[in-house]
């Protein structure tokens, strides 16, 4: 968190301009997704991209030494960039020796990250962005907003001002006619310009080949009328073949336009040339003369040595992980500070520009992975942001307070329950008579502007529940119950009930009274130590009956005790065995309890209708989703889907605490979801999110209620009984 | 027309349809030049340019569009000499000749030098194309799979004569479709007219559907930058046989 990022959130929350635009913007994906994926094989078509991406950086050198032979037996000049400067200047020299005085240049990421256009207009060459969303925002004087549509935080109203000024002309808002005037103006500049230059968003190795996509036909003029081509090409576009760059159209266009393959795809190899005037073959006929092809490094390399960020390389600049970003949905991209923006854009900062930027962006992650799911590269970008937060943790410490509550409180159970147990005293006079806290003193208000909080319980859990600390000596398959903080202290409650549920459906359930926190604090924010030694803590704990399975009621510990123990103990072969056997044994509640009585009829229906708001790590973490739905159903009950169902709440990451503001505006998209499917009871898998949802229903006064299935279970059997 | 022939046209049809290209199968040569000048003249087209195709050679197209009153510049640099010449652009020419038709074509007395000579072609063949009502292509390959036509050549006019004209006809032979996107670079490298030592030609455009935009808040408009309207015509061997 900083402060100047705080600023630039809250500038985002309250821009009316930019929130409208972004309502409109989040409409047209949602339907171009619908529109490109129904009845598609995502999976194979996103793993054949993976598999030629893997190959593509595993062979580099080869294949950097293959496209630069093929493309200067075609004519090209290649050059080889060390960083932003080198190509910056390699650029410039050329323009002025060609004594360029206009370029038109088509969208290129790469020529955002070294500010390629900004270099060359402060030499004195004028320079035009050709591809209409990146000349509104160059008339603008701001940054694109998204990768692949740069104005999309413009109103109608701000663009029809900026192309009227740019073209002299009195234009109203309509589309059409803003588009024929930004046509004509940028048509004459093609024809006048000395220089194109351009990214490739592929290369081909095989035969020395840039292929450059555009949907407006920018890419095409640009390349063609000016009579010198320049291209700035990162290494990681190159691909060996044809045939490879066939699999990233398969997706690349659907991810970015909804559309099967891009409108013009431009593969130019070499000048253009003509045997046709006798005597010699001419470079220069109907196109350019040269063509410059300048291949960046500016951190490439290295993160192509390194096995954790890797994978970042992969990225084929589609912009679905921020099409499907809540956080990108509720301030756009220019938050972010910087070109890469979302969660790739952490981990390409951190390379590409600075730690501090990348630390900055990444703080702003929920957790959520939504991009990963997404992505057509199969990238998996949560990863590497707690890869990011270790490393910078590691490298410049974690704050004080942190390091503190992680270290000497976390680690230590019984410090934990004495802290919470201060803290609820202190929060005594907060505590309106229904157990909700709705305010807070001082800067802690902000906690309480977005939800209310439940009150902490004084009667922790495990006291509640010390009659099973052990399971009885039955055939019954034994069940160890792993709570989590959430469940311990806030809801403890929901704990009972669920023993209750499990016993009812004929298990021996029991409460490990040893388990600690699960260690995900410590371990998002980079203090691995900390993280290993709960992890240790609590499969020492939780192996100890031998239990059947292990049940969890919240999927952020469940992913965690179910995958990140045994990345944390792989140097550790004898703890990684145990964190194996502790991670098969790991079960959602309504996982379980199909999974114990599977031949249990359909109950009569209850003519109750509910509605399922799907936890991120229960469905994208640990992949369940049917289930619960599957065992509300049978219990009786009418499930309704509401609007985006597996969208994060906002409570993700430490977005809740760094940026409440944020967190609130995601949480508002929700709950306005919830609302609308006109059901009295949401039930949900994850008491994190109970905690959330039932604090921000609470701001709205809302007589909805907030349930995890095993509250609603147990609700039931009352009644039977 | 074969059955997977047909299988093919009729997915490239579909799928070019739905990316906003029309597309027409021409029944016969006669059918594919009456088209296109219906179409020309429907769209009040005053002159178009026309890149390489042996198949609008074969049907005679820029004759039938020219006898109906429509100015059409060839605008590859052979096939515009043999125009000037008012000849078959296959014998060669010396470097005397080249200097006389193009000099007689830009009204300038030009230098008998190659550059000199391709400079003040470039110039003249590009303003063509800068006001070009109608741009004509042939489609090498055409993909079945994305409805994806594939234009290639060495000189840049093949991309001007396709991106900017308001309407751009492309002709595609039934056989020259392939299934998949994979296929396209088996028949590039089998390309004749390949300069010698080149894999592929210069330039390869792969174009699928109309051009469009959704940088203009509001609404996904289409021509972008491009042309307003894409035409296809896909022909079959009795189409490509005879002669108008």
């Amino acid at each position: 968190m900083s402060r100047a990022m705080t600023k630039r959130v809250h500038k985002a929350l309250t821009d009316e301009n930019l929130q409208t635009a972004l309502t409109r913007l989040l409409g047209l994906i949602k339907f171009v997704r619908q529109l490109a994926f129904t009845g598609l094989d995502f999976e194979s078509l996103s793993q054949e991209i993976r598999r030629v991406k893997e190959n593509s950086i595993a062979n580099l050198p080869q294949l950097v030494e293959q496209f630069k032979s093929q493309a200067t037996k075609a004519g090209a000049v290649v050059y080889e960039a060390e960083d932003a400067e080198d190509a910056v200047k390699y650029v410039l020299k050329l323009a002025q020796e060609r004594k360029v005085k206009h370029i038109v240049k088509s969208k290129s990421m790469l020529g955002e990250e070294i500010e390629l256009r900004e270099h060359l207009q402060k030499a004195g060459i004028g320079v035009t962005e050709t591809d209409i969303g990146e000349w509104i925002v160059q008339l603008a004087g701001e940054r694109p907003a998204h990768l692949v549509g740069p104005a999309i935080h413009k109103t109608i109203e701000q663009v029809a001002e900026l192309i009227s000024k740019a073209t002299g002309q009195e234009l109203g808002t309509d589309p059409q006619a803003l588009l024929d005037a930004a046509r004509r103006a940028l048509r004459q500049t093609y024809i006048d310009a000395d220089m194109g230059i351009s990214g490739a968003n592929i290369a081909i190795a095989e035969t020395g080949t840039l292929v450059v996509v555009t949907n407006e036909g920018n890419g095409c003029m640009a390349t063609t009328l000016p009579p010198v081509h320049v291209a700035v090409v990162g290494y990681e576009k190159i691909v060996s073949s044809w045939k490879d760059a066939a699999a990233i159209f398969r997706l690349l266009s659907r991810c970015t336009a909804g559309m099967k393959m891009p409108v013009y795809v431009s593969h130019i190899t070499g000048p253009s040339r003509t045997d046709a005037i006798p005597g010699t073959m001419l470079h220069g006929a109907g196109g350019p003369g040269e063509v410059h092809i300048v291949l960046v490094d500016n951190g490439r390399w290295q993160m192509r040595e390194s096995d954790e960020f890797r994978e970042a390389l992969y990225c084929i600049k589609c912009g679905t992980c921020l099409n499907v970003c809540p956080v990108f949905a509720s301030v756009a991209g220019q938050v972010y500070g910087y070109v890469y923006q979302g969660g790739i854009g952490a981990i390409l900062t951190a390379f590409l520009h600075s730690m501090d930027k990348a630390e900055e962006v990444a703080s702003l992650c929920l957790g959520c992975m939504a991009c990963k799911e997404a992505c057509p590269a199969r990238i998996d970008i949560p990863r590497m942001i707690t890869r990011l937060r270790a490393s910078l943790a590691e490298e410049k410490g974690l704050p004080m307070l942190n390091s503190m509550a992680y270290r000497s409180i976390l680690k230590h159970q019984p410090r934990l329950d004495r802290v919470v147990r201060i803290g609820s005293y202190l929060q005594q006079p907060f505590v309106d008579a229904d157990l909700m806290i709705r305010r807070l003193p001082g800067p802690l208000n902000a906690l309480t502007q977005t939800i209310s909080l439940p009150a902490l319980s004084r009667n922790f859990l495990r006291d509640r529940l010390r009659d099973y600390s052990s399971p009885k000596l039955t055939d019954k398959p034994k069940v160890a119950f792993y709570s989590g903080c959430v469940g311990a202290y806030a809801y403890p409650e929901i704990g009972e009930q669920v023993m209750k549920v499990l016993t009812e459906c004929g298990a021996e359930p029991y409460y490990p009274a040893e388990q600690a926190c699960c260690g995900a604090p410590a371990y998002f924010a980079g203090d691995i130590e900390t993280a290993l030694n709960l992890a240790k803590t609590n499969i020492v704990a939780l192996e100890e009956m031998k239990p059947d399975y292990i049940v969890t009621v919240c999927p952020g510990c469940a992913a965690v005790l179910q995958r990140e123990y045994l990345n944390l103990t792989t140097a550790e072969p004898r703890w990684n065995q145990r964190a194996r056997a502790l991670a098969g044994k790991i079960r959602d509640f309504s996982q379980l309890l199909l999974e114990l009585t599977p031949s249990m009829p359909k109950k009569p229906s209850r003519n109750q209708k509910v509605t399922y708001h799907d936890p991120c790590h229960l469905r994208r973490g640990i992949g369940v989703f049917n289930e619960p739905r599957r065992l509300l159903e049978r219990e009786g009950f009418e499930v309704i889907e509401m609007a985006d169902s597996d969208a994060c709440c906002g409570f993700g990451g430490h977005v809740v605490l760094s940026y409440p503001e944020l967190s609130k505006s995601v949480l508002k998209r929700k709950l306005d979801n919830i609302e609308a499917a006109g059901v009295e009871t949401v039930i949900t898998n994850c008491l994190a999110c109970v905690l959330q949802l039932r604090g921000g229903l609470d701001k709205r006064c809302s007589r909805i209620k907030v349930m995890h299935s095993a509250e609603l279970l147990a609700s039931t059997f009352e009644i039977t009984q | 027309m074969g059955a997977q022939v047909a299988g093919l046209a009729a997915q490239f049809k579909a799928e070019a349809g739905k990316a906003g290209a029309m597309v027409y199968e021409a029944s016969s040569a006669e059918d594919a030049s009456n088209y296109i000048l219906k179409l020309a003249q429907e769209r009040h087209v005053k002159n178009a340019v026309k890149s390489k195709s042996k198949v609008a050679d074969k049907i005679k197209l820029r004759k039938h569009l020219e006898k109906a009153g429509i100015e059409v510049i060839e605008a590859d640099l052979k096939e515009w000499m043999a125009q000037l010449a008012g000849e078959k652009p296959t014998g060669r020419k010396t470097i005397g000749q080249v200097e006389k038709l193009i000099s007689k074509a830009t009204g300038k007395k030009l230098n008998p030098d190659p550059r000199v000579l391709l400079n003040a072609a470039n110039r003249t063949i590009r303003q063509y194309c800068i006001d070009a009502d109608m741009g004509i292509s042939e489609a090498d390959v055409a993909i079945a799979e994305t409805g994806t036509l594939i234009i290639v050549g060495n000189e840049g006019v093949t991309r001007l004569v396709a991106v900017l004209p308001r309407i751009h006809v492309t002709l595609v032979e039934s056989q020259n479709l392939v299934p998949f996107m994979e296929d396209v670079i088996t028949r590039l490298k089998s390309l004749k007219g390949n300069i010698a030592g080149q894999v592929v030609p210069g330039y390869v455009t792969y174009i699928t559907g109309r051009n469009t935009t959704a940088d203009i808040p509001g609404a996904v408009l289409a021509r972008a930058q491009g042309p307003a309207e894409e035409h296809v015509i896909l022909m079959n061997k009795a189409a490509r046989r005879g002669s108008v």
